[in-house]
């Protein structure tokens, strides 16, 4: 056995030389781990099956998928500053070369290493159109010239910046050529492990190569959240349309549903802000969630959805159309520049406050408003316990809605989901939930579609959220 | 139950009968002393919260949701049952909050029914209510009686949990002793605001005076740092008790000192030493007393809120006592009750007391209310 391994290190390495030219061991184990770290895959209660133009999805099931942001691990960051190598196999095959060939896509359980590879590499190409590939590469030239200016850190904040970016697509870009030349040793080894007739290597060789394939699959998925920020934290934000108690009820279940999805997903929900309706539901209301990849999910829901019923409120028992806006405010982690506050700049109120107030008044009720006065920005809080803590958790949000602000101006690509609760037109429908004279769900960007409201208003809403990312990034064919 | 005396010697309350609680406010009016037979000769060990006790109780998960329902239930029918002109009037959406922080405070959070499902809108499923149980930090039986005095008898949310969140703190509060109120949160960011002017607030000593829960004192202490000292006093055997609890649950004992006593009288050895003192006293016209809030009126100690004819006995006390008590450059903050008060303080201190301070200004409240007057001594 172990006489088998260093034989087969040998003949890894060996592939190497042949491969580059040099020997590089440290990436063998690199490129290890990559595929093994991202195994956490949990095919558990969503087993819809996704109908979807776009490419990748045809046999995957949803899944809980667990995604480690270390799959993609980062070491040096000077690899980018040169043109990127094309790797290669013994006899000159390339990722490129597979997918011209067309070798046709068998079930994973054949075990044809042609299939195995065709599938992989068409995942790469995925992946990287997903990455936005040729732009990243562009940009990730720019940062390094950037970094290696003498006086950089003149400006840490400027610096820090350049660097966190660079790290983070360095990152990125390793990661899909690690997996590409994973992808091509695999293959020098499989023919290796023929010529040599070595049939222990050929087959764990296979099975490495229907392993890869599987992460692949996720792979794809995780590359939809690669934009800035969406692994951030972030606030979900529901506002009623007009109609009232119709509208408001609307909106409560609106916010019920990304309140279950969320815990679902294991993502941790607080209230921060809620107006209730008079008779039912909310006018509207805020919600934190807390966890990895959050806004990168809740990014897609934004918009306005529709709900179509026989009102429960209505005596007359006739059908109702109700709208409800949906904004998302990514939380900006600790490392990105966020908007400097002036405390000069902001009013802060007591929210319903009324009374004498002081030792006459025992009450809960310790919400707060902050206005900041240059931008007319509010914020609000009333679910905390004390004063103070509301008034954190304001800021909080409005540091966030601020930071956005700053965000959709210096883009100025003013994308749909950097748009608040304010700037969302009610024409701006993203969804359609109809529960009679027929039950449906629709989404009208992407057309996907689900018969089961109840499950969708329960929270299982990734199908939607998934088809949608895939379709925005995936319509962008002319990259690559 | 509660008596007002008149008092007219200037006995120094120092050690008053221990029958009575005296508030005893020398010179200018003469000062109330209510007596509450439950005070008298009990050695007072503080309360223990809600979300302190172990949780050692059990329940069937379906129980507990039906008490929820019913508390739920209670808590909504408080809109039906009282007329929107009555000012005095629960509301039922601070209710259902409360209910909400009472089950975090008294259900013991688990992963498979966290204080959330029980409080959220998901309905039992099967028979997973009788199957599973809950741990619970009271039993159900004082559950319903918990939410029944909450609604029925208007007792305090605060004294129910046994706690008040008061801005990054949980304290500890029981009958006897006031509720700290959001308006006095602010007086702490006032020292934080001093302090970080000038490193010399942080190293004198601070008083504290009519502490109650201690609230104010250990925000103070907080912001001092590791090296201010600050010594908290109050005429009410509950409050001793309560905020020394308090301030040991914070591990401040080493910084905050309790003195029981009248106002100054505990602060001998420091006087013309204090860099800095803040004080929330009784300051409600005793005529407002009896139209005060259910809550209030029928719960707290008067001792807390009496301030005398016009309200202002004890703080017109504390200004007279300010100038001797500070040095040169110390800082004061007193909480009065609003508008009207805090121009009569700032009247008093910049007429009668012209060569002690300077500085003297009005701080408003987040409600936009003159709440606190704050100045220095010269
Ligand atoms: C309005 S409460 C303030 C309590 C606490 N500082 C707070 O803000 O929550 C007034 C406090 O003054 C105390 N008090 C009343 N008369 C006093 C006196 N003569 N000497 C010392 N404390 C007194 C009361 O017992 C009560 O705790």
């Amino acid at each position: 056995m172990s006489s088998l391994i260093i034989n087969r290190s040998r003949s890894r390495s060996v592939l190497l030389w042949k491969t580059y030219g040099i020997k590089i061991t440290s990436i063998i184990s690199h490129s290890f781990t990559d595929s093994v770290s991202s195994s956490g895959f949990s095919s558990s209660d969503s087993t819809r099956s996704f109908k979807t133009t776009s490419s990748g999805f045809e046999s995957g099931k949803i899944s809980n998928l667990a995604f480690s942001r270390n799959s993609f691990v980062s070491t040096a960051r000077t690899l980018s500053s040169e043109a990127v190598p094309v790797a290669s196999t013994c006899d000159g095959l390339t990722v490129e070369r597979i997918i011209a060939n067309q070798w046709p896509i068998l079930d994973e359980n054949e075990s044809d290493w042609k299939s195995h590879a065709a599938a992989i590499a068409q995942s790469i190409q995925v992946i990287k159109r997903r990455l936005q590939w040729k732009k990243l590469l562009v940009r990730l030239r720019m940062l390094s010239v950037e970094l290696n200016k003498p006086h950089l850190w003149d400006d840490p904040t400027h610096a820090g910046k350049i660097s966190r970016e660079h790290g983070s697509l360095t990152g990125k870009m390793k990661g899909v050529m690690t997996f590409e030349r994973e992808l091509l040793e695999h293959i020098d080894m499989l023919k290796l492990a023929k010529e040599e007739k070595d049939s222990e290597l050929e087959s764990e060789t296979m099975s490495a190569l229907k392993e890869m394939r599987r992460v692949s699959k996720e792979k794809e998925l995780e590359a939809l959240l690669s934009a800035e920020n969406d692994q951030c934290s972030c606030y979900i934000e529901v506002q009623a349309g007009a109609g009232g108690t119709e509208s408001n009820d609307w909106a409560a279940m609106v916010m019920e549903m990304y309140k279950t999805w969320a815990q679902r997903r294991k993502f941790s929900v607080t209230v921060v802000d809620e107006m209730p309706g008079e008779m039912a539901g909310i006018k509207r209301a805020t919600i934190k969630v807390n966890g990895e990849y959050a806004y990168g999910y809740a990014k897609a829901e934004v918009g306005v959805h529709r709900l179509v019923r026989i009102s429960p409120f209505d005596s007359g028992k006739r059908r109702h159309t109700s709208f409800a806006a949906v904004a998302v405010i990514p939380i900006l982690g600790d490392g990105s520049t966020r908007v400097q506050i002036n405390d000069s700049d902001l009013r802060i109120e007591r929210f319903r406050s009324g009374g004498a107030g002081g030792q006459h008044a025992n009450t809960t009720d310790s919400a707060v408003r902050i206005i900041h006065i240059p931008t007319g920005i509010t914020a609000t809080c009333q679910n905390e316990r004390s004063q103070h803590m509301n008034k954190a958790s304001a800021m909080a949000v409005l540091q966030s809605r601020l930071d956005q602000l700053e965000m959709a101006r210096q883009t100025a690509m003013n994308a749909q989901h950097t748009q608040s609760l304010t700037e969302i037109s009610w024409g701006n429908q993203i969804r359609t939930y109809v529960l009679h004279p027929y039950r449906m769900v629709k989404d009208l960007r992407t057309n996907y579609e689900v018969s089961d409201p109840d499950s969708v208003l329960e929270g299982d809403l990734d199908g939607f959220i998934l088809s949608f990312l895939s379709s925005s990034l995936d319509k962008g064919d002319d990259e690559h | 139950m509660i008596r007002s005396f008149r008092f007219t010697s200037l006995l120094s309350a120092a050690k008053p009968l221990r029958s009575f609680a005296c508030s005893s406010s020398p010179a200018i009016e003469p000062p109330q002393c209510s007596s509450s037979s439950s005070i008298s000769l009990r050695i007072t060990h503080p309360k223990t919260p809600l979300f302190l006790r172990a949780p050692s109780h059990a329940a069937p998960l379906s129980e507990v949701w039906k008490w929820h329902g019913w508390a739920k239930d209670l808590a909504s029918s408080v809109d039906d049952n009282s007329s929107p002109e009555d000012e005095d009037s629960l509301d039922s959406i601070l209710l259902l909050r409360e209910l909400k922080w009472l089950i975090e405070d008294s259900i013991e959070a688990s992963d498979h029914h966290h204080p959330v499902i029980i409080t959220g809108t998901e309905t039992p499923r099967g028979d997973d209510g009788e199957k599973k149980s809950v741990k619970l930090r009271a039993s159900l039986e004082e559950l319903y009686d918990l939410w029944r005095q909450r609604i029925e008898k208007r007792r305090p949310f605060q004294y129910v949990v046994g706690c008040e969140h008061w801005r990054d703190l949980v304290l500890c509060v029981e009958e006897g002793v006031l509720i700290p109120r959001p308006e006095t949160e602010l007086v702490v960011d006032m020292v934080e605001e001093v302090v970080r002017g000038d490193e010399w607030f942080k190293r004198g000593v601070w008083a504290d005076l009519g502490t109650g829960s201690g609230a104010i004192a250990i925000g103070v202490a907080r912001v001092l740092g590791g090296c201010g000292r600050v010594i908290a006093t109050d005429l009410s055997h509950v409050a001793i008790a309560v905020a020394g609890n308090n301030v040991r649950r914070y591990g401040l004992e080493g910084m905050v000192e309790v003195r029981e006593g009248s106002w100054f009288e505990p602060l001998k050895d420091v006087e013309g030493k204090l860099v800095g003192l803040v004080s929330n006293p009784p300051y409600i016209p005793s005529d407002d007393i009896p139209g005060l809030q259910a809550e209030v009126g029928r719960h707290e100690p008067r001792l807390a809120l009496d301030g005398g004819v016009d309200g202002t006995d004890s703080l017109l006390h504390l200004c007279d006592g300010a100038s001797r008590m500070l040095t040169s450059g110390g800082f004061f903050a007193f909480e009065t009750n609003g508008e009207k008060q805090s121009k009569m303080i700032v009247d008093y201190m910049t007429s009668n007391l012209k060569d002690s301070f300077s500085g003297v200004k009005i701080v408003s409240d987040f409600a936009g209310i003159g709440r606190f007057v704050t100045g220095f001594r010269l």
